[in-house]
């Protein structure tokens, strides 16, 4: 919202702080200040001339030369003996007896300003001397227009005035960030900052009597007769239309001074008619809009112009302001007659009824639509207007009638327009339903409630003075505060509401810095999040890199690795592509992060993820309405090609599995000999992964995780190396403990002893090695402790039927030191057995 | 697969049996016999040519499996004993090893959010993570945004086709005050007790916006919740001041700016004197001396109320804060993207 502090100031009657200041109080007290724009500055030493010679030059198709007057205010300028400057233009518009801007040798552009700045200098064109040049509206930076020069109107103005100060341009430019008048309407118009700033520098605001009284005389019918008639078939989408016939119509562009006014605020001038609905607009915040009545009565096909506000019939269209056509929405709310569209209420108008060059009347619309329908129309359909910017923040209905007397009194005075007939006021206000009155009642309040929720002691009296600076009307019974709002709050509802004003007021920078008070009770840490901060301490612990990827994936991600989008939470109104699910499960978006790292030239690393995941259909067992949200944590190791290590990179990944979770109470079992049909869950989590060389983890029957290496296809889409291999777990299958288990230190000697077993090469290790441990236990002595490691596994070239396996046997006495012989005894017990049970070879 | 119509079916056998000869598969793709099926469809009665049509993709999609399945085998690793603790033939030194300690890091950011719950548990507060995926009244309804009310237009969220209950568009929130309503309703029996309620709720949010190096569509946000007898603005003002006093291990100034939010009421938006320069200017604060940080504000009674609390009685706090930006002033990052890149070269730096 950018607030024009010359306009503020003719509705105060104080002087204001510097504008830096101003801008601090404005940030501390009504919103963030974005942008002071000194727009003065830009205009240093720019005066205002009058042509007095204009001729065409020789030796030049286009441009002219002439004599201009400055009254002699510049300094330091070459004249001519009466006095007059001679400055070249080649504008199409330049002419004898025009009042016209000169930027003299020494000045600034002032489009450049802030820019690079270019400072203008006498110059010789074509064998004479311009000195410095007359402006366009580009030049001066006021609007796009460069065909020609900026021409002003003569009326109080005289050669050698100030550009600036003759049209309030010497002003500031507060841009104030939107959001935080959200739910002020009233703040999106000049008057209502005023009334804000006047509020929080002390000071008492007094709206304009036109505001609050209206202008009743002008708005009696004293020309032409015009027929209107309006049918307002959504009384509750709007609550009122007022609408007015004007005659006598006079298009043109309008005074520069009013240009000024919306240039200032970053507004497009278009022609006195525009301008002035425009200008009301930036001053009330209540959009209006101007038809061409004859154009209206056209379409309305009898004698009489007929505004129809209803909801479009189906399949009807209409071709925009800014030339776009649309269908609007089966409840857009329409400005119409019976037989065709005129406008979108709110919105835009039609370019059907536009007002152009050859608008003799005009109807005149001040009228009130429901934000929610405004703004859903506005989404619908893209349109984006400084009207529904006001409109969808709810302006108050109940100055319609004064804000148009104002508007017909300005297009009288700019456009020679005369009332064609008693205005019109559709109004409904009384009829709305309590969520949308428009006039709260006064809410009752104490100074105890406010100081409460503030920390502060305001007095009634002080409460009195805040709120009523601001135009609330406020009864005081001792500590009982009764608080009227004016109308154009309409967010002040409740006590809070009440609160809240009283504390911006006050100055929310001097509330007490007190901390709340509370016992010395542990705050207990959440178990999941304690979780967390274990496993990647862990993980990054052993040489892993933790990495955040996004909860969407792409679908190409998703069938990249065999996994099925028809299970995945798909996002409907991504802006980009690579957004368009939920991810099933972390490990495709980690494996997309590895070609990249490599790529880079890291040859070893281990990425980790710790992720939420969905799946459709899966619902949460505490809030069964909505979505399981699974936790998992991924992993993948992988290695460059050229420093590819020797085995499978399965075993790896199993390395950093072992540092999560206890190995015996997980069943690792096959993913090939694993029946995923009737677990759709487990199925996605284990696609990508090939299933040979793969492991699911299982409890209780269940899926909770799975380790492996992948598929060909996923490690051929996704560039992977060949040594690849991850894992994936659920939280709630992590189960490390926190307390160590302890074994007291033995005091007597650990004797060990290798045992290799020649097995056939199908027999699995596990079983090798339970077979082995259970008759370790089975053979030791009692008194004894003993332990089995692996040591290896050896396949000789020439027999790719068999394998040897090599367990290291440690046996330690508790009460006595072992000799070799009994430790050899238990080996070739334990040999024994492997010979007659696994039809093994003691090798 | 069997086929209805005898041609293709004919051509269905005649495909499968030449397959297993292929050397190059893929070639089965290409056959003649299977184009010549194609170029049938134009001369059919226009009746017959969807059916036609259909058994031919049908029987080309069929082929294709076989391909990417041969494809599959070709490439694919012998099994291994998923049951070993190493491989066959592996030396003691060949086998796998965890990578060094030095090489491993945590992320950046999950480093700065241990940090922030390690102040606020010492504060009082508990945590909860934020949710990713949520219904419409946790994101808006239960923070008093009305329908269709121009508030909801700051948040772009995303939507995801699947619905929740109520036949709503499910969201993935744009602000984890999205949790507020289930931390009130869980945790308002503490009031009761003469409590407070605290919680710290961290998590994922999530904008659907364009990427630059100062916009993320996802990022973190941590979000406080403070609700008992007699809290005012000044004890928010104090416990946020105390957060970064202790976060960045110095005296913070503070400095509120009104601002609007449906949840809460008053609203402001703080700004922190800049810790890196101490209000005497520097490219992190842009020369001002103050850093705009966080929005924040008194739990508006429609709020509180519909987490099951009497407003008339308690009153509380809460707020939302970035976690992002805490971390890329702290170490100079250069481009928000950098966080859910995956690269190493980024990551390794925070070890």
């Amino acid at each position: 919202m950018k607030v024009s502090l010359n306009w503020v100031k003719e509705y105060l009657d104080f002087e204001l702080p510097p504008v830096d200041e101003l801008a601090e109080r404005i940030g501390a007290q009504l919103g963030a200040v974005e942008e002071v724009e000194d727009l003065g500055a830009k205009y240093n030493g720019v005066v205002i001339v009058r042509v007095v010679e204009c001729d065409p030059l020789e030796n030049s198709d286009h441009l002219h030369r002439c004599l201009v007057d400055d009254g002699g205010k510049v300094q330091g300028v070459e004249r001519q003996a009466n006095g007059l400057v001679q400055v070249l233009t080649g504008a199409p518009n330049v002419h004898k007896d025009m009042w016209a801007v000169w930027l003299a040798p020494g000045v600034t552009v002032p489009e450049s300003a802030g820019k690079e700045p270019f400072v203008l200098e006498s110059r010789n064109m074509r064998g004479s001397v311009s000195h410095g040049m007359l402006a366009s509206p580009r030049e001066l930076a006021l609007g796009d227009g460069h065909e020609g020069l900026l021409e002003l109107d003569g009326d109080s103005i005289k050669p050698g005035d100030d550009f600036a100060e003759a049209y309030k341009l010497n002003d500031y430019i507060i841009d104030i960030e939107n959001k935080m008048f959200t739910h002020r309407p009233d703040c999106f118009g000049i008057l209502g900052v005023a009334r804000e700033i006047a509020g929080i520098l002390g000071h008492q605001f007094t709206s304009p009597d036109w505001y609050i009284n209206g202008l009743q005389d002008m708005l009696q019918a004293d020309g032409t007769s015009l027929p209107l008639e309006v049918h307002n078939e959504l009384p509750t989408l709007v609550p009122r239309f007022v609408a007015i016939p004007l005659s006598n119509i006079e298009v043109k562009p309008s005074p520069f001074w009013l240009q000024s006014y919306l240039l200032r605020c970053g507004v497009r001038p278009i022609s006195n008619v525009v301008d002035v609905t425009n200008y009301i607009m930036l001053l009330t915040g209540q959009p209006m809009h101007a038809y061409d009545y004859d154009k209206v009565k056209a379409v309305s096909g009898g004698d009489t112009a007929t505004v129809v506000v209803r909801y479009p019939h189906s399949g009807e269209k209409i071709t925009l302001l800014n030339g776009k056509e649309i269908q609007p929405r089966e409840e857009a709310i329409m400005i119409a007659t019976d037989k065709a569209l005129l406008g979108v209420g709110g919105i835009m108008g039609g370019g059907a009824t536009e007002v152009g060059a050859g608008t003799k009347n005009i109807i005149l619309e001040v009228a009130t639509f429901d934000m929610y329908s405004v703004r859903r129309t506005s989404m619908t359909h893209g349109l984006f207007t400084d009207a529904v910017t006001r409109f969808n923040k709810g302006q108050s209905p109940l100055q319609n009638v004064e804000v148009a007397g104002r508007a017909v009194q300005l297009l009288s005075e700019l456009a020679s327009a005369s009332v064609a007939g008693s205005l019109i006021d559709n109004n409904h206000v009384g009829e709305q339903s309590r969520e949308r009155r428009w006039v709260h009642p006064p809410v009752p309040v104490t100074t105890d409630f406010i100081n409460s929720r503030l920390g502060l002691q305001l007095t009634a009296a002080d409460i009195q003075k805040l709120l009523g600076d601001v135009e609330c009307s406020v009864t005081a019974d001792d500590d009982r505060l009764l608080v009227q709002a004016p109308f154009w709050r309409t967010d002040i509802e409740t006590r809070e509401d009440v609160v809240e004003e009283a504390g911006r007021l006050y100055g929310f920078d001097k509330l007490p810095l007190e901390l709340p008070k509370r016992s010395i009770k542990p705050a207990a840490k959440d178990t999941t999040l304690e979780l967390k901060n274990r496993l990647r301490t862990r993980l990054a612990k052993a040489g892993a890199n933790e990495i955040l990827t996004y909860s969407f994936v792409h679908s190409d991600l998703i069938k990249r690795v065999g996994q099925n989008p028809e299970n995945a939470f798909q996002v409907s109104n991504a802006l980009s592509p690579d957004l368009q699910y939920y991810r099933l499960s972390l490990m495709p978006s980690l494996l997309d992060k590895v070609h990249l790292n490599i790529k880079a030239g890291y040859d070893a690393f281990a990425l980790f993820e710790l992720g939420k995941t969905h799946f459709v259909g899966e619902m949460d067992a505490q809030d069964p309405e909505l979505p399981n949200e699974d936790n998992q944590v991924a992993l993948v190791v992988a290695y460059g090609d050229k420093r590819q290590p020797v085995g499978a990179a399965y075993y790896q990944a199993c390395k950093y599995l072992e540092g999560l979770i206890d190995p015996h109470s997980l069943e690792l079992t096959s993913l090939a000999d694993f029946d995923l049909t009737k677990d759709a869950w487990g199925k996605e989590l284990t696609a990508p992964y090939e299933p040979s060389r793969s492991a699911v983890i299982v409890k209780d029957g269940q899926i909770w995780g799975v380790v492996g290496e992948f598929k060909a296809s996923v490690r051929r889409a996704l560039k992977l190396p060949v040594y690849a291999a991850g894992f994936e777990l659920h939280l709630d299958a992590i189960n490390f403990s926190t307390a160590a288990r302890y074994l007291p230190l033995p005091r007597f000697p650990t004797v060990w002893q290798d045992l290799t077993l020649k097995v056939t090469a199908e027999k699995s290790y596990a079983e090798v090695r339970g077979f082995v441990h259970r008759a370790l236990e089975a053979n030791a002595p009692h008194d004894t402790l003993i332990r089995l490691d692996d040591v290896g596994i050896y396949q000789a070239k020439g027999d790719q039927a068999h394998k040897n396996i090599t367990f290291r046997v440690r046996i330690t006495g508790q009460n006595r030191t072992l000799t070799d012989k009994e430790v050899s005894r238990v080996v070739e017990a334990i040999a024994g057995a492997a010979q007659k049970d696994l039809a093994a070879e003691w090798a | 697969m069997n086929y209805q119509n005898p041609k293709v079916q004919e051509t269905a056998e005649l495909l499968k049996g030449r397959f297993a000869e292929l050397t190059s598969k893929s070639d089965i793709l290409k056959a003649a016999e299977l184009r010549a099926l194609y170029g049938e469809i134009p001369t059919l009665p226009v009746d017959r040519r969807g059916v036609f049509g259909k058994e031919l993709n049908d029987l080309r999609a069929e082929l294709q499996e076989m391909v990417d399945e041969a494809g599959e085998q070709a490439e694919a690793l012998p099994p291994i004993d998923l049951t070993a603790p190493f491989d066959v033939n592996v030396s003691v030194d060949e086998r796998p090893t965890l990578l060094p300690s030095e090489t491993g890091t945590k992320h950046p950011l999950m480093t700065e959010l241990e940090l922030v719950l390690d102040i606020f548990y010492r504060m009082g507060f508990m945590a909860l993570e934020s949710r990713e995926i949520d219904d419409d009244f946790h994101m808006f309804g239960s923070l008093n945004f009305p329908e269709d009310h121009p508030a909801r237009d700051d948040y772009d969220t995303f939507m995801t086709t699947q619905t929740d209950l109520n036949g709503k568009q499910l969201i993935a929130p744009a602000h984890t005050s999205t949790m507020q309503n289930r931390v009130l309703q869980a945790h308002k029996g503490n009031l009761e007790k003469g409590e407070p309620i605290a919680v710290l709720l961290p998590g994922r949010v999530f904008r659907n916006e364009d990427l630059d190096a100062r916009h993320e569509h996802t990022f973190y946000q941590f979000e406080g919740v403070y609700v008992d007898k007699g809290i005012h603005a000044g004890n928010l003002l104090a416990t946020f001041k105390t957060f970064l006093g202790e976060y960045y291990q110095q005296d913070i100034e503070i400095k509120s700016q009104p601002f609007y939010f449906p949840f809460t009421e008053p609203s402001f938006e703080l700004a922190l004197s800049c810790p890196f320069c101490q209000k005497k200017g520097c490219h992190v604060c842009s020369y001002t001396g103050w850093i705009e940080l966080l929005g924040m504000g008194m739990i508006h009674p429609n709020v509180l109320r519909d987490g099951g609390i009497d407003s008339e009685v308690y009153t509380g706090f809460a707020w939302g804060c970035g976690l992002e930006r805490l971390v890329m002033m702290k170490y100079g990052i250069e481009d928000i993207r950098h966080f859910e890149s995956g690269k190493l070269n980024f990551l390794r730096q925070f070890a």
